[in-house]
């Protein structure tokens, strides 16, 4: 079982990546980076959710996937809109 | 460990190193397009994830939630790609079209 909560781990640690992006690049590069975030967030939820072995968990995997679609879709219309 | 668990670990820690060269391939890319590029591979990592999920549990609840979650994320990601390569494109040129703007 554990070897799912040392994924999750290294997931986690993984959004270090996007977060330097987003704080280093411009706004574009921050709507990149919250997109592959919301990604790398579901993907963590997702193994922790089979690592404690709390199945139920896995919905909140599913929600933040699709939550995450609708953020940066609203945030890339956004990055159209506002010049 | 069964030859299960191993088959389960080769793709969970493949799904993982993929996500780990993406996330180094979007710290060391120049601009926001060349980024994009490593958003697409999050899909297949997820796919990876959820079969290791199915190949530890079997036909389970959490094993139908995973192939959701990693099929929600392998049809959105190419949509969201697309809708912010387009968006950048707009908020630097004013137009996405090729010669379009200024």
């Amino acid at each position: 079982m554990t070897e799912w909560l040392l994924a999750a781990a290294i997931l986690l640690a993984a959004m270090i990546a996007p977060g330097v992006v987003a704080v280093r690049g411009t706004a574009t590069d921050g709507v990149v980076a919250v997109q592959f975030a919301g990604t790398l967030a579901s993907l963590a939820v997702l193994a922790m959710a089979e690592g404690f072995g709390r199945q139920p968990f896995a919905d909140l995997a599913l929600v933040l996937a699709v939550l995450s679609f609708a953020g940066t879709l609203a945030f890339a219309r956004f990055l159209e809109l506002g010049r | 460990m069964s030859a299960r668990e191993l088959i389960a670990d080769v793709l969970l820690f493949g799904g993982v190193a993929l996500i780990l060269a993406t996330s180094l391939g979007m710290v060391v890319m120049r601009n926001a397009y060349e980024r994009l590029h490593f958003v697409g591979p999050t899909a297949i990592a997820a796919i990876a994830i959820a079969l290791a999920v199915l190949v530890q549990e079997g036909p389970s609840l959490i094993a139908i939630k995973a192939g959701l979650v990693a099929a929600f994320l392998a049809l959105t990601s190419p949509v969201l790609v697309h809708f912010t390569a387009r968006a950048a494109r707009e908020w630097e040129r004013g137009d996405w079209r090729p010669g379009g703007g200024r």
